[in-house]
């Protein structure tokens, strides 16, 4: 008995602790909106409203879910093993321009399963290739991933760019485009729901994860490596290959986001198109202490919050970008909540 | 005729490689402080950001550029603030904090930039221009190429011998180097650590938020919310490839601002490269540097470990 309340507080302690920095971040994010002159109760009451309050909100929020999931189940196991994939953008848009060039080729020429276990795939070798040189230099010569993944993502922003504007580029359109995918060869939907299969890949990708790090050697051992990396060297751990395998797992994962995303939502890839899910999936993991289970309502909370900022936006005047405030000051206060549970433990 | 426009060409390379160097360079000198200091930043692009808007905004209202420069400056000294209280005090994870900041400060420009402007992107008139240093200007080739550039790259190219001295001639030089190495015996000879990285963080908050305004009110005199494009993180390359010391990091500021002239030279030369591809060059350029000159065997040895006096 006693046992199973000490779990309870274990497994209870972190989401006080989250709730307690989402909590923060939306009384600080009010208390910007009152500066600028506007209602916090009112934008927050119609956030929530538009994002939860209608069948459409909660699809729509659902539906979102998807790339977020996706991105954080590839973050789960980099994270856990003390690496920084700060360039999941870049990788999300090589497996995005993969999906949406290869899409409209492959389409007529392979039956259904088949022409999307290719696509996928491909979005995942792209997702992959874009962060094997950084997981390599980590590797080799211990050369920090925090910048070379930023850089890569970068360097993704003007390659996407620049192909979609030339080599891939659909000729009888106006903008920079690919070819539009047919609506019969997009992602297939969750029976009865207007929900593309891109969720339930994110769910099992994520629960996947989770097992992964908690239940197998290869988990435990990223573990021990984020804790120690000279114990995990002396225990006889192969640390370089360990790197390599948690950072392209999460390039996979962040590429495949990128295919769910073009070949389910938006149909084509267009050069300017950049969602950023990056910038909400680093600080849901971060709140979700490297909880699988916990990331899926983190994820939800945080899709509401962008399809509800999106409906506000245009009712309310207050910008789009407050979303995106209200996700970096959750990470400030997740620091500060850190400092807390410190402070906890030694009492 | 042909030499005339080579020389235009040559002119216009090594102007342009000096005015791509100011910002990072501003950027980086800070950032050595903060390194050597045994601190990751990474919110200094998010500090670049907030300074560019801060500075923009300020003199497009007010319509005076010096207002715009101090309203960078507190800024940069506030965010600073922010993220010393806690990594330092509080103690909690600098890549963590880092990576917050950034993102805050970044969409908090973008935000504020649209409330108040709507969608528009208004140039300020009076900012950017050139102050020609009398003789020194009139040297064929170089002088109007080296001598005739914004203020702030004069006070940029000055600091870093300024910033050299301070590093290795004074006793603060000395303590921040030594609070960087091993704190725990700066600490019993008597340096308050924290008050040393405390100074560290807001001279590299101060200088971040001034390489920023330097791009908005020198460079271009106009604000767009992603105009920083990852200098602030080029410029923490640009320490580690100078190993904290500023005369180095200074050259390294200057190749990856020719590699921006150079770029857009390649365009003027008529050579046909899609500006898009052009784009990535100075991204792969970092690459390139860490994978030559950085070795994290260098890196001071406390980088990244709060200090925590009495414990470890």
């Amino acid at each position: 008995m006693t046992d199973l309340t000490s779990v309870a507080k274990a497994d209870l302690k972190p989401a006080i602790l989250s709730i307690f920095s989402i909590c923060c971040s939306l009384i600080a994010g009010g208390i910007i909106l009152l500066v600028i002159g506007k209602n916090p109760v009112v934008y927050f009451g119609l956030l929530l409203a538009r994002g939860l309050g209608s069948s459409l909100g909660v699809t729509e929020s659902i539906i979102k879910m998807a790339p977020l999931l996706i991105i954080s189940a590839g973050l789960l196991p980099c994270f856990s093993a003390g690496l920084w994939n700060i360039g999941a953008e870049g990788q999300f848009l090589v497996g995005a321009m993969l999906a949406g060039w290869a899409a409209p080729l492959l389409a007529a020429r392979l039956p259904c399963p088949l022409y999307l276990a290719a696509v996928a795939l491909l979005g995942i070798a792209g997702g992959m290739a874009w962060i094997l040189l950084p997981a390599m230099l980590k590797a080799r010569y211990d050369i920090n991933e925090i910048i070379t993944t930023l850089m890569m993502s970068w360097v993704a922003i003007s390659l996407v760019t620049w192909l979609v504007k030339g080599p891939i580029n659909d000729l009888s359109t106006v903008p920079a485009q690919t070819t539009l995918i047919p609506l019969k060869y997009r992602m297939p939907m969750i029976p009865c729901t207007r929900i593309h299969i891109g969720l339930i890949i994110g769910l099992a990708g994520l629960i996947g994860m989770h097992w992964l790090i908690r239940r197998t050697t290869v988990g435990y051992q990223f573990r021990v490596m984020a804790a120690n990396k000279n114990a995990a060297r002396h225990a006889g751990m192969n640390i370089a290959r360990l790197t390599v395998y948690s950072l392209l797992i999460s390039g996979g994962l962040a590429g495949l986001a990128g295919v769910s995303d073009v070949l389910a939502i938006k149909g084509l890839f267009q050069g300017n198109w950049n969602p950023q899910y990056a910038m909400a999936a680093i600080p849901l993991v971060f709140l979700a202490r490297l909880n699988g289970w916990a990331v899926i309502p983190l994820a939800f909370f945080f899709s509401v919050l962008g399809v509800g900022g999106e409906f506000v936006a245009r009712e309310l005047g207050v910008p789009v970008f407050f979303v995106h405030v209200l996700e970096g000051l959750t990470l400030l206060f997740f620091a500060v909540s850190e400092y807390f549970e410190k402070k906890w433990e030694h009492q | 005729m042909n030499s005339l426009i080579e020389s235009a060409l040559l002119t216009t390379v090594i102007a342009t490689t000096i005015r791509g160097t100011t910002p990072i360079l501003l950027a980086a000198l800070g950032d050595t402080y903060v390194e050597r200091s045994g601190i990751l930043n990474l919110g200094i692009e998010g500090m670049m950001v907030g300074g560019a808007f801060a500075s923009f905004v300020v003199a497009l209202k007010l319509n005076n550029l010096v207002c715009g420069f101090l309203a960078a400056g507190a800024v940069g000294l506030a965010l600073g603030f922010l993220f010393a209280v806690l990594t330092i005090t509080l103690r909690v994870n600098q890549i963590v904090v880092g990576l917050g900041l950034t993102i805050f400060a970044h969409s908090m420009s973008s935000f504020l930039h649209r409330v108040i402007f709507g969608n528009q992107f208004p140039i300020l008139f009076d900012a950017g221009g050139t102050n020609a240093i009398p003789l020194l200007s009139g040297i064929p080739l170089v002088g109007q190429a080296v001598f005739n550039q914004h203020w702030l790259v004069y006070v940029a190219f000055l600091l870093v011998p300024a910033f050299y001295i301070l590093m290795y001639k004074t006793r603060f030089g000395l303590r921040i180097r030594a609070v960087g190495e091993s704190p725990w015996a700066a600490d019993s000879s008597g340096v308050d650590v924290n008050r040393i990285r405390y100074v560290a963080i807001l001279m590299g908050g101060l200088m971040a938020s001034l390489a920023g305004a330097f791009l908005a009110l020198g460079d271009l005199a106009f604000f767009v919310p992603d105009m920083i494009m990852g200098r602030g993180y080029i410029a923490i390359v640009v320490v580690m490839m100078g190993k904290w010391n500023p005369a180095k990091v200074c050259l390294g500021a200057l190749l990856f601002g020719f590699a921006m002239a150079l770029t857009s030279a390649l365009q003027v030369a008529g050579i046909n490269l899609s500006p898009d591809f052009i784009l990535m060059m100075p991204y792969l350029v970092v690459i390139i540097a860490l994978i030559l000159f950085v070795r994290s065997t260098d890196l001071p040895s406390s980088l990244c470990i709060p200090y925590n006096r009495g414990e470890d």
